[in-house]
């Protein structure tokens, strides 16, 4: 604490903000209160103040460490574990919102605190100067910051992380469940776990505070911290209550867990600021903010702006004639028309597509030891592009991908977007039990279906019911079900007449085949025992040395060997007879003349012959329990009633029914993720109750509410945009929120480390394929075709041999091609492009809803030098010197401007300037140094050591942070 | 320490906030009192962002390197590890079919399979007189450093979910490897090295990448891989033409440049990517130093058979010409990387999977491994390596004792693919050498004394790193995962 007064605001600009307004009433109150430890993060609750207080019947206090020193002298307090005393409170007073106490000791009063429903707001040390900024702090707080909702979400947030484990679902030790209200009150063998009203007399809280005598809860590991001692008595004195919307478990007792609630229509907040709001998304921000008492960030400046959106919207860079144009843009909506030019460029389909393509797993290979190409995966993927380029709306691009080839009159293109869940691993290893593959492959197909949509963690249901979410393993196998009747196929895109001759010659090939096989068959009936008969009477005329096994039958005469002795010898003899052996031949020869299908095919799904499904007992599926039908959890809105057996078309049109909260709530999570840094809830891919609690609830409500066009009661929603990605996109992208500077405000980095009050925009790196992309467009390289089959850019060949058994083949791209976006890169799953993995590509085996964004030395080799970056440096340092007058500043600024977007400041110049002199110093000691880097001759007018320089200089600003970094 | 949470990158402060328990929150613990890559300055605030800096384990730890010599495709537990001269008794004739009734072959066609007894002689090494086939003449000199496991059994019957089982924990893609997570739990002590090296001998893996994968866990954290042949690591050199003094002209540049965008801006995460570079540059020193073997004396190149001749063998599966010269190499690297420090070595090499002429396989392969792995652990040991380096010789699984009667190729001349019960050994780093752990059956088809579940094996190991298994965890998906996944406990029997 700057100034050492315990529960002072972080600054004192912050204090002068609380500290004012009408005064306090006084309330007698006979009390004491302990002192916790101080903690910085509320559990759930938001305080003004950097510390968190929670009260219970005897007020809990968390002070700072001095306090907890002086008061460690008086005694020993039974909630602390000794670490603090109890001191009697005296006084206090109560306002229109809440009450302050008094803290004594010794006949001094060391402390006052401001009691607001249940948490203690403050505390200063005593004197009469810290009663009135108590008071007055009091009455300015917010309403019950720590209410009975509050404490109630915490709390079972709390018991999620270190009870559920033993105690939740199914898991029930004891006989104790904590995940539901009713289970607290019935407790288990030991009796109810809690007493409402009463934390000193429930089991549960002298269970882990490790009270009772000989037992402890949780049994291992470190015992509950004071605090969450605190949390759980507070709660339960407070009669343990439920939390007014959302929560589930213990807390919730009644309503179920908020992300299972319909989507709320909710008003506009009132804001003190209206003019900082440009849409309805910074109503909801500025109200959090100005709840907060801190003011959003200034606008980003127009550079930064226009190279921030191009990024998000693109995936580019802006060309600095693009950069100059907006900041001369005297135009008011000069920005919003940024935003629509970059919507309607083709390349946004390839930025969102990449996006979309993280959830599919999208790869090029079949994954597993033999890895094989899937050459067509990409038809899949320019739907994917396509579909986001004309922004087909996300109900359709639901439907299709899950269903479209039972769609009424589905089309080709349909058929192709069902693709989405062809995208799962096969494992075509030899040996392997085909029908377990199978049932992998549609279990990941279930669990995918639930993080994409329902942002749900199915998948933790395949073994056992789920722990901490209300999903049966009874409810994944029916969910299950829907994945169990498909067949997966591939349909030729080629042209009728190459599909008839196609058509023609494979069944030439199949009569071939059929004849062959015949061919062998009589062999075998005929001659082969004859031969077999001849090779016995010749007795061991063979080569090698024969099994155990077969000397025996040979010993045993051909009158009493049994039909299967004589059918191994038969096995065992056939490998050695030329004749079986020439005519085995032909059939393998002609299988390897099979007719090649002409053109692309696509990979798709069909529905099958109806299989039973059936649960598989600890999720192995040999091991089949009860029959399912298909169906939908129980704690999600209905499944419409009709068809008796619903098919993958009817969950489909289930998952975008306005009813279901789920998959709005997902998507316009993911979207926000995508534009600000950070989902509005941190989990993208659990909504369950053990993800993290959305940030601005209203806010999600509000734009769910908006991009499904209609609320749960089929009422308009407030803007509507009836499922338009680009639609939502544009909506957050012209935010103020949106728009504001990414500069690290040092004064918040206590109060709000994780930036969840967006009082500012987050800065992060650029994605894997991007910071290709960024290098190629810089330096001119890159190639801009959209769609089409992969490309395989150079690899070292050891690399691609880490493949099993060189059963990888890496035929690098030739030409321009190869210069062409990191998306287009073929995703060979076992050997995946090394530059992708190296900046957080996900894996592509399971649905990526949020990636990594690491930092390491293997990055900086990577940028700095990788034959492809290398090759952009180089090209960057030809464009300097062609394209930039020839004076060193200009050149610098042209360079930089490539780059970053921006002018140099004039540090940056000199510093860079620096550079150039140093560089041209060393490559005037070594031409033939500066010869190889430049790669090429100089053009007119330029030394080779001049191009060599602006080719290293090039490279050092395409390695710095700000180059691959979204700002 | 909360004070200096709050500058923690949001990155990391992902990483470790997902530790979400006692392991996780030492380790935070740990890392924040440590110094990281910066020096804090000031500044910064005294940040510290690198991930990889070093940290205590939840209590104390018997080892502090890992070196695993994975031998992909199954080594023939029966013809290297485990004698059964009753197997050789019944050579030729069928198994009982209660037995094989619900067993799932890879190959085997069950109704004419035959058992197939080892032509190898084992014989009694070192004072435990540990019985070793003849086809491991060196590693039987180091008998009383090893602790043979003949009870291992495993889930998973096809190599590529097997070899995830074992260096992952799963038969799934996507997890991490043992080597990410003992990085995520422990940081590096390595300076100028990865943490996680991967080194390759002969052809590739059915794994792959998979194996040595951070899986879900932050890519920092996933095996490098350093290879035979041009840079030892990918993109190590600088571009041709670019001396290392322009390096670092460029690189001082790069980072001032980078200091006056941290200044203005605050983030961070710039500070890491500054850190980033300069360990970048003194891997460019340090990853050719390492692969130098000029400084190695002759006689240990001499030990490990660096320069055998391997002419005369014939197999078709043993990696291609050269594999002598670099699976001992790699032998040799694994020494040296953990004298500088790293953390985890896996050394693969993929030709075990003997389908067929086993005997001719077999024999070239552990002619390969058998000198320059026993040169390894004599190594490791008398250069006081050895009691906190563990070595572990591991692979997906066994073989069946049946033969492999596959139409098409010379029947009963390999064995398959066998999950029930196989053999592989440990040795130094807090393993009590000297013993053989573990009974299987007469004819070597189950385990009857001891069993040990791949689980067990990593709970073990990650207990020798002073971990309990349970609560080394990673929050994804909904899920706190862990390298044990929901079974495993820890072998006591193995521990010194």
């Amino acid at each position: 604490m700057a100034d050492g007064s315990p529960g002072a605001p972080a600054s004192s600009a912050e204090r002068a903000s609380v500290l004012q307004g009408a005064p306090v009433l006084a309330r007698s109150q006979s009390d004491y209160v302990a002192a916790d430890e101080f903690h910085r993060e509320g559990a759930g609750s938001p305080s003004r103040f950097s510390l968190h207080f929670t009260l219970c019947s005897r007020i809990v206090l968390s002070a700072s460490a001095s306090l907890s020193q002086r008061t460690r002298q008086t005694g020993g307090c039974d909630l602390c574990r000794g670490r603090v005393s109890q001191v009697p409170v005296e006084s206090a007073g109560e306002g229109r919102v809440g009450r302050v106490v008094r803290v004594q000791s010794g006949g001094q009063v060391i402390m006052w605190g401001a009691v607001v429903g249940a948490a203690l707001l403050g505390a200063i040390p005593g004197g009469a100067a810290g009663r009135s900024r108590v008071r007055l702090a009091a009455a300015q707080a917010p309403p019950s910051p720590s209410s009975g909702a509050d404490l109630a979400r915490a709390t079972h947030a709390l018991l999620a992380e270190r009870c559920f484990a033993c105690h939740a679902g199914s898991q029930q030790k004891g006989g104790l469940r904590l995940d539901s209200r009713e289970g607290l009150l019935r407790g288990g063998d030991s009796g109810p776990a809690l007493r409402s009203g009463d934390s000193a007399g429930s089991l549960l809280v002298r269970m882990v505070s490790g009270k009772e005598p000989g037992k402890r809860m949780p049994p291992t590991g470190e015992l509950l911290s004071p605090r969450q001692v605190a949390l759980l008595r507070a709660w339960i004195d407070q009669g343990a209550p439920a939390p007014a919307a959302g929560g589930s478990g213990p807390a919730g007792g009644g309503g179920p867990h908020w992300a299972f609630q319909p989507v709320h229509r909710l008003p506009l907040p009132v804001v003190r600021t209206p003019q900082w709001v440009r849409n309805p998304v910074d109503a909801f921000v500025l109200a959090r903010l100005e709840k907060e008492r801190v003011r959003p960030s200034p606008e980003a400046d127009r550079p930064t702006l226009l190279r921030r959106l191009t990024l998000d919207l693109l995936g580019l860079l802006p060309t600095p004639e693009e950069t100059a144009a907006f900041v001369a843009d005297p135009r008011p909506d000069a920005y919003e028309r940024q935003v629509d030019r970059l919507l309607a460029s083709p390349h946004f389909g390839e930025r969102w597509g990449r996006h979309w393509l993280d959830l599919a797993r999208y790869g090029d290979s079949d994954g597993y030891e033999k890895d094989s190409p899937r050459p067509f995966a990409y038809v899949y993927r320019d739907w994917v592009i396509e579909a986001l380029n004309r922004d087909l709306p996300f109900d359709q691009f639901t439907i299709e991908q899950l269903a479209g080839d039972l769609l009424p009159n589905t089309t080709v293109a349909q058929k192709i977007a069902t693709g989405f869940h062809r995208n799962t691993l096969k494992n075509r290893e030899g040996g392997v039990d085909q029908e377990e593959d199978r049932n992998k492959i549609a279990v990941d197909r279930t669990s995918t279906t639930g993080t994409v949509w329902l942002g749900l963690t199915l998948g933790c249901a395949e073994c056992h019911s789920h722990k901490y979410d209300p999903i049966s393993q009874r409810e994944f196998y029916q969910f299950f079900a829907f994945f169990n009747n498909t067949d997966d196929v591939d349909i030729s895109l080629a042209g009728e007449a190459d599909r008839a001759a196609y058509q023609q010659a494979l069944k030439k090939h199949q009569a071939d085949a059929a004849r062959l096989a015949e061919v062998l068959q009589a062999y075998e009936r005929t001659e082969l025992p004859a031969r077999l008969a001849d090779w016995e009477a010749g007795g061991a005329a063979t080569p090698g040395v024969k099994p155990e096994a077969i000397n025996r039958i040979l010993a045993t005469s051909r009158a009493v060997r049994t039909a299967e002795q004589q059918a191994m010898l038969l096995g065992f003899y056939q490998i050695l007879d030329p004749g079986w052996k020439e005519r085995k031949k032909a059939i393998t020869d002609h299988g390897r003349q099979a007719p090649t299908d002409p053109g692309a095919r696509a990979q798709t799904l069909q529905a099958s012959a109806p299989r039973e499904t059936r649960i598989h007992v600890r999720g192995d599926f040999l091991r089949k329990g009860d029959a399912v039908q298909p169906g939908t959890p129980a704690v999600l809105p209905a499944f419409p009633a009709g068809s008796a057996r619903p098919t993958r078309l009817d969950l489909a049109r289930w998952l975008v029914d306005p009813a279901n909260p789920l998959t709005p709530r997902v998507t316009v999570n993911r979207v926000w993720q995508a534009l600000l840094g950070a989902g509005l809830v941190n989990t993208p891919n659990d909504f369950g109750t053990r993800g993290e609690l959305p940030t601005h609830p209203e806010l999600l409500d509000w734009l769910a509410a908006a991009f499904a066009g209609r609320t749960a009661s089929g009422r308009p929603a407030p803007a509507a945009l009836n499922w338009s990605l680009k639609g939502l996109i544009r909506l957050v992208a012209t935010a103020a929120t949106y728009r504001q500077s990414s500069r690290h405000r040092p004064e918040l980095h206590e109060r709000d480390p994780k930036n969840q009050w967006l009082a500012r925009q987050n800065r992060f790196r650029a994605e894997a394929e991007v910071v290709r992309d960024l290098n190629l467009a810089a330096s001119g390289l890159l190639h801009r075709k959209i769609g089409g089959a992969s490309i395989r850019p150079p690899l070292p060949a050891d690399i691609a041999a880490l493949g099993y058994a060189g059963s990888v083949k890496w035929p690098e791209t030739q030409g321009p091609e190869r210069h062409r976006r990191g998306m287009y890169i073929f995703y060979q799953r076992t050997v995946p492009y090394p530059q992708l993995t190296t900046f957080d590509a996900p894996d592509a085996n399971t649905s990526c809803t949020r990636r990594e964004r690491s930092n390491t030395p293997l990055q900086a080799l990577t940028l700095l030098n990788d034959p492809v970056f290398v090759e952009a440096a180089q090209a960057l340092g030809r464009r300097i010197v062609l394209e930039a007058s020839g004076t060193v500043t200009d050149r610098v600024r042209f360079a930089f401007r490539s780059c970053l977007n921006r002018e140099p400041t004039a540090r940056e110049t000199v510093r860079l300037q620096r550079l150039h002199g140093e560089l041209m110093d060393g490559f005037r000691r070594d031409p033939q140094a500066a010869a190889k880097l430049a790669g090429t001759a100089p053009p007119a007018g330029v030394t080779m050591e001049e191009q060599a320089a602006w080719v290293a200089l090039g490279r050092t600003l395409l390695n710095l942070d700000e180059f691959i970094t979204r700002e | 320490m909360q004070q200096d949470w709050k500058h923690l990158p949001l990155t990391r402060r992902r990483v470790l906030g997902n530790a979400a328990n006692a392991a996780g929150m030492a380790a935070l613990a740990t890392l924040l009192q440590q110094d990281g890559l910066l020096a804090s300055d000031g500044s910064a605030g005294g940040r510290r962002t690198d991930p990889l800096a070093p940290r205590a384990s939840a209590f104390a730890p018997k080892a502090r390197n890992c070196i695993v010599i994975y031998l992909e495709g199954a080594p023939s537990q029966i013809d290297l590890f485990d004698p059964k001269p009753k197997l050789r008794e019944l050579n030729g004739q069928k198994l009982p079919d209660s037995m094989t009734k619900d067993v799932r072959f890879a190959f085997i066609q069950k109704e004419s399979a035959v058992l197939l007894g080892s032509p190898r002689t084992f014989s009694r090494h070192g004072q435990c007189g540990m019985e070793l086939s003849d086809f491991l003449p060196h590693l039987g000199s180091c008998a009383d450093d090893i602790c043979l496991i003949r009870s291992m059994h495993t889930d998973a019957f096809n190599h590529h979910p097997g070899q995830l089982t074992m260096n992952c924990g799963v038969p799934v893609l996507g997890r991490p490897s043992m080597g990410a997570w003992l990085n995520y739990g422990l940081g590096s002590e390595a300076r100028n090295l990865p943490g996680y090296v991967v080194l390759s001998a002969g052809r590739g893996t059915s794994g792959g990448a998979s194996n040595w994968s951070s899986g879900f866990l932050p890519t920092t954290y996933q095996g490098v891989l350093f290879r035979g042949q041009g840079d030892p690591v990918l993109n190590l050199s600088n571009p041709v033409g670019l001396s290392r003094s322009l390096q670092r002209t460029s690189l001082d540049a790069i980072r001032d440049l980078n200091q006056e965008r941290l200044d203005r801006i605050g983030d961070p995460e710039i500070e890491s990517r500054i850190a980033a570079y300069e360990l970048a540059f003194r891997m460019q020193a340090a990853a050719p130093e390492l692969m130098d073997l000029s400084s190695e004396s002759p006689a240990t190149l001499e030990m490990y058979g660096i320069h055998r001749s391997e002419t005369g063998m014939k197999a078709s599966r043993g990696g291609g010409a050269g594999t002598f010269a670099s699976f001992a190499t790699n032998c040799l690297l694994a020494r040296r990387l953990v004298e500088r420090g790293v953390r985890f070595v896996s050394m693969f090499h993929a030709s075990w999977d003997h389908h067929s002429e086993l005997d001719t396989e077999l024999e070239f392969c552990t002619r390969m491994a058998d000198q320059p792995v026993a040169a390894l652990l004599r190594d490791l040991k008398q250069r006081g390596l050895l009691d906190e380096t563990i070595v572990l010789w591991a692979s997906e699984f066994g073989r069946t004792p049946l033969g492999e009667n596959r139409q098409g190729s010379a029947v009963n001349t390999g064995r398959d693919h066998h999950p029930f019960a196989f053999s592989l050994w440990l040795a130094g780093g807090g393993i009590r050498g000297g013993q053989v752990i573990g009974k299987t059956d007469e004819v070597g088809w189950n385990v009857v004394e001891e069993p040990i579940h791949v689980h067990d094996l990593h709970a073990t190991l990650l207990h020798l790193f002073g971990f309990d298994h349970t609560r080394l965890t990673y929050r994804f998906q909904g899920r706190d995962f862990r390298l044990t996944d929901v079974g495993g406990s820890v072998v006591r029997k193995l521990l010194a």
